[in-house]
Parts: structure tokens; sequence; C-alpha cells
């Protein structure tokens, strides 16, 4: 019996032909050895693909910084509140942190962030507005 | 599909494919300074490329040109050791807080698969990480090295058997 040797990993990617595929398919149901040795493929190839797509350091694409879109494109003003309390509460979380330091704006990694979040007057959109005048952002 | 030079910038390639070139260099060397390396390189020669670029294969160029440029900085460096691994747990920002042990058994076997795929000889990691890692058919593999259908289909194969036995 010719077993499918490389045929099999070519049947895992989907490369096979129409005639490629039949033979295969057919011999598979009467190989045993075959059969354990497309399941090995199979282990061997799902472990490479299980392997996380890194990110690649902005540097090394000489781009500019990405683009943050922009929170004026949220929809429901609700959806603007609940963030803006979620940072307060974040904020008063803080503040109230076991260690007893005081958290000041400037502790935030984002200062229109802590200013939303001291400031309720200080909407996301203003926020975005205020982005898009500072040229933090271009839309 | 990109037809001419003017269909795409080299800001565009780096968008979408910078990261892919990153992830092709970074597994078949372990080290992300040889992958950032190649990217810069990579955009250079897309950049200087893209003028005279003809309709076909985009991804048989691009891959082709990143091959090209991978294998002139190894004969460049003429194979400096291969260093460690980076600190999976620097790179995946898990250091602050405990992982849970289903992460780091994660994490460990990421390391595995990555010295395993360093155990193989050149020409069947590459195979495998174009297929695998990076995502390309058949013909793309071959158009980016430049080798027949059946070569890379081998090749994709015999690698597989290989890192199969190494990971046990």
């Amino acid at each position: 019996m010719i077993h499918l040797g490389e045929l099999l990993s070519a049947h895992l990617d989907g490369e096979l032909s129409p005639a490629e595929r039949d033979r295969v398919a057919e011999h598979l149901e009467e190989c045993d050895r075959c059969r354990d040795e497309l399941e090995e493929l199979a282990a061997a190839r799902a472990a490479v693909r299980s392997l996380p797509l890194v990110e690649v350091p902005a540097a090394a694409l000489g781009l500019p910084e990405p683009v943050v879109v922009p929170l004026t494109r949220r929809k429901s003003v609700w959806a603007g509140m609940a963030a803006a309390a979620a940072a307060i509460s974040i904020v008063v979380a803080s503040v109230l942190a076991p260690d007893g330091t005081a958290v000041t704006p400037q502790d935030l990694s984002d200062p229109f962030g802590a200013r939303v979040s001291l400031d309720p007057g200080f909407t996301p959109t203003k926020v975005a507005q205020v982005r898009v005048a500072t040229g933090e952002f271009a839309e | 599909m990109v037809e001419t030079a003017s269909d795409i910038s080299w800001e565009d390639v780096a968008r979408v494919y910078g990261r892919k070139i990153y992830n092709f260099a970074y597994r078949l060397t372990g080290n992300p300074d040889d992958a950032h390396d190649l990217v810069q390189e990579v955009l250079l020669r897309v950049r200087r490329g893209l003028p005279t670029y003809r309709p076909g294969s985009f991804e048989g160029w691009l891959w082709r040109i990143t091959r090209n440029a991978f294998l002139d900085d190894v004969r460049r460096r003429k194979r400096r050791p291969t260093t460690a691994l980076p600190d999976e747990l620097d790179r995946t920002g898990l250091v602050s807080s405990p992982a849970p042990d289903e992460v780091l058994a994660s994490i460990r076997l990421g390391e595995d698969i990555q010295k395993a795929l360093l155990d193989l000889p050149y020409d069947f990691r590459e195979a495998v990480v174009l297929c695998d890692v990076v995502g390309l058919s058949y013909e793309e593999i071959a158009q980016a090295v430049e080798a027949p259908i059946g070569t890379v289909r081998s090749r994709i194969h015999r690698g597989r058997r290989m890192l199969r036995e190494r990971l046990g």
C-alpha cells in the first residue's frame, strides 16, 4: 500500500486538487497508519498556529502614533455618561485606596480622563473636541 | 488586489503587513531585535521597490522582499548566536498581576513551540512559519522562496513531522 505522506499536510491546508482529495479520503478510510499521522501533523500545525501574533513596536514601522477613535463617535449620551461615571468611580476608588496615599489628577495616565473624572461638565464630547483642537489626533 | 504601484503606499504596507513581517522574523529567530531591524529594512525596500512593482501577486512580491532582506541580514551578521527568548511575561504585561495557571501553562507551551521551531533546519522552519504564522498559500510561499510548489509542500510536511517529534 502506498501511504499518503506529504499529501496529508496539503490536505490539512486545503491545498489538494479534487483528484487528490478523493484519493486521500478513500485511503484514510482504510489506513490506520495514515489516520494516526494525520492526527500528529494536525497537532504540530495547531501548535504553531497557536503562537500569538506578537505586537510590532510602533517605532519599527516608522508611522505616526495610531489614531485614537474619537469619543464623539459614541452614539448614546448614556454611553458617555456611563464612561464618565466609571472614570469617577476609578478616581474615588483610587483616592480611598488602602495605602492611604492621595491621588492627584497627574497620577492618572490620561490628563483628559482625569479632567472628565473630576469635572462632570467636561464631557467625553468636550474631551474629543480638545483632543482635535490640540492636534492630539487628526480626524 | 493591488494592481499598480499607485494603489498602495509603503505606509499602507506598514499598517497592513508590518505586524506579520515582524512575526515572521520573530518566529524564525526568536529575537525581537532582529525582527525590529527586519521590519525597517523591508519597509525601506518596499518604498524603493513600489515604483517598479508590476501587477501580479503582491503577497508573493512582498514576501520575496521580506525573505531576501532576512537572508541578507543573516549573512551580514554571520549568524550571531541565538539569544535567549525574551521573557514572555514581560511582553504580555502579566508581570504585575498573578497569572492563572492556565495562562502560565500556555506561555510555557508557547516557549516550547518556539524552541522546537528554532531547532528546525532553516528551509523547513521558513516554510512552516510562512504557512502557519504568516498564513500564506503554498503558491504564495513558492513565489516568496522561489522554489517549486512541490518543494514547498514537502518542506511544510517534513517541517511539521520534525516539530511533532520535538514536541513529543
